[in-house]
């Protein structure tokens, strides 16, 4: 891993078109500000691990899912109304 | 899904993730078909890779609170102007020892609804859950 220093409001680039600033430290924490092109999706690690996690679990288990949609009874699921012209 | 519905769903409703999704990056294209008749219920399948989908729901019925705010990075990726424009639906997993099904209010799946364009989108709101039970006493 590269590491490098950097004091309050300098920044990193990385690429062309990505740049990471510290804005703040305070504590144990620490504020970065992060510009990047918008098809560069950003998380906070944790958070994407997370969610990788459960979209595994929703998709290994997506036959049960399905037959357990079936099993639940109309009222359970209430009906959909959608707002005329959407999709 | 069969092969056939795959064919007879046509480009027309194909969205596009055109990062692939969170864990499955290579899945960029997925179509959509009803599960329940009331289309509360669907399902969303990989063309790539047909044995990959995920059981999505229409999320207002179940929870009519529910506003996601959809951040602004993720606004101008989709080409989101109004939120008419967007169509949102929540991934829905079982719990396999419980039978109890969940929805992921926090991070839904969000399409342009003229473009299909579609992401993924993790929003800010951190009391969201990822797992909203949804049936209670079936």
């Amino acid at each position: 891993m590269l590491v490098l220093t950097r004091r309050i409001d300098e920044s990193i680039v990385i690429g062309k078109q990505i740049v990471v600033t510290v804005l703040e430290v305070r504590g144990d924490q620490v504020r970065i500000g992060i510009k990047a092109p918008r098809e560069i999706q950003v998380h906070r690690e944790e958070v994407l691990r997370a969610i990788e996690a459960e979209n595994a679990q929703a998709a290994g288990s997506a036959a049960r899912t399905r037959q357990a949609v079936a099993r639940m009874p109309q009222a359970a699921r209430k009906r959909r109304v959608d707002p005329p012209g959407s999709v | 899904m069969s092969d056939e519905a795959v064919a007879a769903a046509g480009d027309a409703s194909i969205l596009r993730f055109d990062e692939g999704i969170p864990g499955f990056a290579d899945a960029r294209n997925f179509v959509l078909h009803d599960l329940t008749e009331d289309g509360v219920f669907q399902q969303m399948t990989c063309l790539e890779d047909p044995e990959l989908a995920f059981v999505v729901l229409y999320p207002w019925l179940a929870f009519p609170d529910y506003s996601p705010e959809l951040p602004e990075s993720d606004q101008q990726a989709l080409g989101i102007t109004n939120p008419a424009e967007a169509v949102v639906f929540c991934s829905v997993l079982i719990d396999e020892e419980e039978g109890e099904l969940f929805a992921n209010l926090r991070a839904p799946f969000i399409a342009h609804a003229r473009t299909l364009t579609a992401r993924q989108v993790v929003l800010s709101d951190e009391s969201l859950p990822m797992r909203a039970p949804l049936t209670q006493g079936t």
